[in-house]
Parts: C-alpha cells; structure tokens; sequence
C-alpha cells in the first residue's frame, strides 16, 4: 500500500513518514503543496494525507485540482483548525475524512485504515486471543474457558481493543467509539481508566500471561504476550 | 447638501440661523420700507390737496382775460406753493395757465375722462427729465369759466427719504447680521465646547488607560447623557479588558506547567542513561503531559468558539431524565471507586429542547465535579423536576461546600476553589464554565445552592414551552 503524505512541517512529517513504515505502508513524504501535486500525479498512491495549511499553494487547492483530474482515491485531511468551515471546506473540496491536530498517532492510523478498507466487507474481528474468546452475538467472554462475567460497557471496550488487536487505541478513540464522546472537551479519560482497570482485573489477575497493556502517554492495547 | 456636510456642526448652526434671521430680517425691511413708502405718499396727497383748495381761490382772471395766480399779496406760508407745478385747462383742452415753476416741462395731457366736479384724482408721473411729479387734477371754475386744473409737486424730497431709509437699512442689516452670527457662532462653539474636551479626554484613553472616565459636567442634559452612555461603554469595555487579560494571563499559566514537565522530565532524562524501558517511561510521561496540553487547548477553543458564538446547536426533544440517567452512566463507575451512592430520581415526563450533546457535556462536568468534591462513601443525587417554565436538573454533592467568597466565582475560567488540588486530580478549572455556557446557549441557567445542608447544589434550569423556543431565538439573534 503506497501513501503520500503532504506535510510541511518536517518533525510531523517524519513521524508519520516512519510510523506509518512502520505499520508497513510504503510512503512518499512531500513537504509542500506543489511536489505533492506533482507525486500525486504522476505516481499512483492508494491514499492521500494532507495538510490543509501548507505554504505557497494550500491543502484544499491541492485537493480540489487534484478532483478536478479525476483523482479518485481516498484522501485523509490534517487541519490545525477546529472549525466547522474548515471542515466543511475540506469535504467539500473532496477530502474523505479529516483529522484535527494534535491528534493521536493510533488515532490517525485507525482512520487509514478504515479510508483504505472502504467499500471492500470488513474483515471479521478476532474473537479469540490467547485463551481469551468472545462471542460477538451472545455478548459473552471467556477465559481459559472460565465465563468472565462483564459489563456492556466492558464488553465494548474489550471488543474495540480486540478489533484493533496489536495496535495501540488512545483514550481519545475510546470515548468517540465506546462512550460516544464527541467533543474532546469533555474530561473522561479517568471514566476510561477505571473500565480499563476493571476488565483487565476481570480478565488478565488471575492469569499469568497478561493481554492487556497500558502504554503510557499513548493509550491501551491488546496483545499476546510472546 | 455634501459640501455642508464638511462643515463643522457649529459652522452649519451659524449658517442656518444666520440664514434664517437675514430672511426673517429683510421680509422686515421690505414691509417696513412699503409703509414707510405709502404713509410718505399720503402726506404729499394730503398736502397736495390742501394746496390746491388754496391755489384754487388764488386764481383769477386778468384784466385781459387771462388767469393769473394772485400770489402778490401772500404771506410767508402760501409763497410755499411756489415750487409747485401748476397747469390750469381750458374745457376744449388747450393751456390756460402754466406756472412758471413748469419751465419746458411736460406734465402729459390730462385724462380726458369726465371726472365729477370737485373729485380729486391723483397719480404720480415721470417726467421726461426723470423727475418723479405726484399731480393731483380738479374741476373748477373760474369766472363761470370751467377750467381742469392740475397740481404737480415734485415727489423728490418723498424718494430721497425713502432711499435714505433704506440704504440706512441696507448698510445696517448686513452689519448686524455679521454681528449675530458671529456671536451665534461663539455661542454654538461654547455650547459645543464640552463635546471637543470630551472627545480629547476620549482620544487619551487607549486600552492600557481604560480605568480613565469623561467628566459629567451636567448629568440631565444632553451632554452629560452622553458622557454618561460613553463613560458605561468604558466601563464594560474596561471589565472584558480585564476578563480577557485575566484569561490570557491564566490560560498560559495553564499551558506551561505541562510544557515545564515535558521539558524537565525530557532534559533530567538525557543527563541519564538507562534502558529501553527508562526512556519509554520518559517517552510516555511526556506524552501524558502533551496530552493533557491537547485537552487544555481543545477546551479553550471550544470556549472560544462558543464566545464567538459558532457553535451551532443540534436541537431534538428528549426526556431530561433520559439525560440524566445516560450522563450519570458514564460517571457512576467513578462514584463507586469512591464508595459513593449515585442516586437519579425525577419525573421521566420532564421534556427539553435542546442539543443532546452539549447538554451532556454540562451535565457530565457537573457530575464529575459533585464525585469528586464529595468524600468516600458519601453520595451524589440528581434530581430532575420542573415548574411553570423551566425543568431542571440538581446536582447535589456530599462535599464541605463552598466557601461565600469562591461562590460566584466558580463559574470563572480557570479558577479553582482549592488552589492546592493538583491539575490531574482538579481539571483546568474549566468544566464549570463549559457548563454554565452549554445551559446558557439554552436559554438557561446554572444556580448553586450551598445554604441547604452538607454539600452543594448545582441546578440547571432550562426553559421550556413557548417560552424556551423565544429564548433560545434571542440567543440565536
């Protein structure tokens, strides 16, 4: 999968260059509006991100040139402005999701993800890790085949986290997909915490080999433990 | 209409009644300068008529038959009659007499038409010279002789005094006119002087000089309304000055304590070495700090929109207990770490309009706060109700309340009733605030009640009915 990112600032740029190598993505690095244009048109990628505020010719002149070719692929927009017209802007110019910084790597990575599974059947989530298996339609899990008696809301965390098995999920992403949370105003980072500690007594105390990680200052993550 | 716009008000008061008086003052001329005109004419008719009675017994027939003015035998009075014009005709029209006065002189032919005997007309006449002549014509008889005889006196003397009255006027009027508008002139400027000293006074007060006022000189006249209205326009000028420096001044106060954490524990760590899982440690504690920096700034924006006001509402209709039940969901689990009873009861028929979301938000900083304020084991109870116009929702919390002085400040940015609770545990202080404005962008209120028993009250009214859609239109506006 090839990506383009359309950055200029280049600290930002290089982290989402090696963070995105990292998932294996193969990805062109453009750090102004007119070399992006140029890679987006004469290379093919599967997927655009884009700074919105780039000097010289900006994101959604980028973006709305590049529609007017007939560029059809999926384009993720960055923008340091949390506003509605920005917004607006951007999706009107042709843009299919927008994230607004400073936002999560786990976050920006999800979303890429989800712009390039578009349209194609979602793969079906793994319901078993280790010795731990849910049952998606009953909404059951179990432990080393012990039922472990959870909340819905439990159930939803442990269901996101495993949907994203070996990724790293922020509080942030969290609150949008469990809580329903949209605004990032509203403080429930620690309403997140005390679910997260109260699964991970549920399903990993008792066990020697522990499936759920915090890592600090991202977020949480479901894993088997090699 | 534009060139007068230039002019200063002043000038423009000055012109207008200058303007006016010169119009009110030269109608007054000119009526004056008629009568004086008709009343002259009068008393030379008057004369005129009076003198011809005299002329009439004067004349006589000569030895030869000719008619003479017999003037040799008058006294000082009647030799005035000399400068008079005097013709006397005969019935068929030819000149009987004309007096010497005439000289080539032409007074015109007299009207031939009848005119009753003793009936005097008069008319004035120019005469080729361009003496202006008053005649008066009358039928006599001289002798059994009918004669017309026609009476001229020069109407000079009449123009003179009537052109002296009037240049008297002409020179006079300007004059005074130039004296009234001037004055008028330094009258407006007097009276117009406070607003100049007003507007210098306004030109020293600049944003770091905010605390100045314009003096009132008279405050229940115009000017004095107007220093007025300017000096409270100061005043609430001066008050967001104030809010906003204040919030500046606290909000990066917010913002450094975690950039000094991220630079402290970024900078201690490089002056060691350690493992892999050390710098991860370092890695993820700055990392908790650029979050909670993101949060700080997310709420600010969210603030500052909401002051600009764009932050458009997504109004549906549902059960304020719905609400209630869904916000206290989220932030139950935090009450039982604590040990604490959440308790939700109140009328499920209780129906707002409103933007679901943001009112959760109020609703979830309101109960974060009543959890954390209230100790082990204590409890939080929400009550939802409502009365005529307003549901509401109580936030009661088990905690030592609020002391008098931090009551109405609680709902300030940034301020913490406990300065020593630390950031993570205390927030940015700006939940309160981010409530209070959720309500208000619904037309309502958030009170707080601490007077009755342990612990504090929040209440969220929120209008309903008619009165909630005109509310909310106002707020829309």
């Amino acid at each position: 999968m090839r990506i383009l990112v359309i950055e200029d600032e280049p600290k930002v740029g290089k982290a989402l260059q090696e963070g995105l190598q990292a998932e294996d993505y193969d990805v062109k690095l453009a750090p102004t509006g007119e070399e992006g244009f140029f890679l987006a048109s004469s290379q093919p990628f599967d997927l655009i991100v884009l700074d919105i505020l780039l000097p010289g010719r900006d994101g959604i002149e980028v973006l709305s040139t590049l529609r007017k070719t007939g560029m059809r692929i999926p384009v993720l927009m960055l923008t340091a402005k949390d506003a509605i017209e920005d917004r607006v802007a951007g999706l009107d110019a042709g843009a299919d999701d927008y994230l607004v910084k400073p936002f999560a790597f786990a976050e920006l990575s999800a979303r890429i993800r989800a712009l390039l599974r578009r349209g194609k059947p979602e793969s079906p989530a793994p319901v078993r890790i280790d010795t731990l298996e849910m049952d998606l339609v009953a909404r059951t899990v179990s432990r080393d085949g012990q039922r472990v008696d959870v909340t819905a809301r439990e159930f939803d965390l442990l269901e996101f986290l495993v949907r994203n098995k070996g990724r790293v999920v922020s509080r942030e992403m969290l609150a949008r997909e469990v809580w329903k949370e949209t605004s990032r105003a509203t403080p429930i980072d620690n309403v997140i915490d005390v679910h997260v500690a109260r699964l991970r007594r549920k399903v990993d105390d008792q066990f020697k080999r522990k499936l759920v990680h915090t890592v600090r200052g991202v977020g949480f993550t479901i894993r088997e433990e090699e | 209409m534009n060139a007068l716009g230039r002019i200063s008000i002043r000038g423009r008061l000055t012109l207008l009644y200058v303007a006016l008086l010169s119009l009110v003052l030269v109608l007054y001329a000119a009526g004056a300068s008629a009568f004086l005109l008709r009343n002259l004419r009068e008393q030379l008719d008057h004369r005129l008529n009076e003198d011809v009675e005299t002329i009439e017994g004067l004349l006589a027939l000569d030895s030869n038959g000719h008619i003479q003015l017999m003037t040799e035998n008058l006294d000082e009075d009647a030799r005035d009659l000399r400068p008079h014009f005097l013709e006397v005709w005969s019935a068929t029209g030819s000149v009987l007499y004309r007096s010497p006065q005439l000289g080539e002189r032409d007074l015109g032919t007299p009207p031939t038409q009848a005119a009753n005997p003793g009936r005097i007309g008069q008319r004035s006449v120019q005469l080729a010279d361009g003496t202006c002549v008053r005649i008066v014509g009358r039928r006599h008889s001289i002798d059994g002789t009918p004669v017309r005889i026609r009476l001229g006196l020069s109407e000079e003397p009449l123009w003179r005094e009537f052109w002296q009255m009037v240049s008297a006027l002409a020179i006079g009027l300007p004059i005074g006119l130039l004296l009234i508008g001037g004055a008028g002139y330094a009258v407006a400027r007097r009276a117009l002087q406070p607003l100049d000293s007003m507007a210098k006074r306004a030109e020293e007060i600049t944003a770091e000089r905010l605390g100045e006022r314009l003096p009132i000189g008279n405050p229940d006249d115009e000017l004095g309304h107007l220093a007025r209205v300017f000096n409270e326009t100061l005043g609430r000028l001066e008050r967001s000055f104030e809010q906003l420096r204040r919030f500046t001044a606290d909000a990066s106060h917010e913002l450094r304590t975690p950039l000094t954490a991220i630079r402290s524990v970024g900078e201690v760590s490089l002056q060691k070495t350690g493992d892999a899982e050390y710098y991860r440690d370092i890695v993820g504690s700055m990392l908790e700090e650029a979050n909670r920096l993101t949060r700080l700034v997310d709420s600010l924006l969210t603030m500052s929109r909401a002051d600009a006001g764009r932050i458009p509402l997504q109004y549906t209709e549902f059960p304020l207990l719905d609400l209630a039940k869904e916000a206290a969901g989220v932030i139950e689990i935090l009450a039982e770490e604590k040990n604490q009873s959440m308790i939700i009861e109140g009328d499920h028929r209780v129906v707002v309009r409103g933007d679901r979301l943001i009112l959760r938000q109020a609703l979830i900083n309101l109960l974060d706060n009543a959890v954390k304020y209230s100790p082990e084991g204590g409890r939080v109870e929400i009550r939802v109700g409502s009365d005529a116009s307003e549901a509401f929702v109580d936030v009661r919390d088990s905690g030592p309340g609020i002391p008098l002085e931090h009551r109405s400040r609680v709902f300030d940015r940034f301020y913490r009733v406990d300065k020593s609770r630390s950031r993570g545990e205390g927030g940015a202080g700006l939940g309160l605030s981010i409530s209070e404005w959720a309500v208000h962008a619904h037309g309502g209120r958030v009170e707080l009640d601490c007077d009755h028993g342990p612990g504090c009250t929040f209440r969220i009214r929120i209008p309903i009915g008619q009165d909630a859609n005109r509310k909310i239109g106002e707020r829309v506006l």
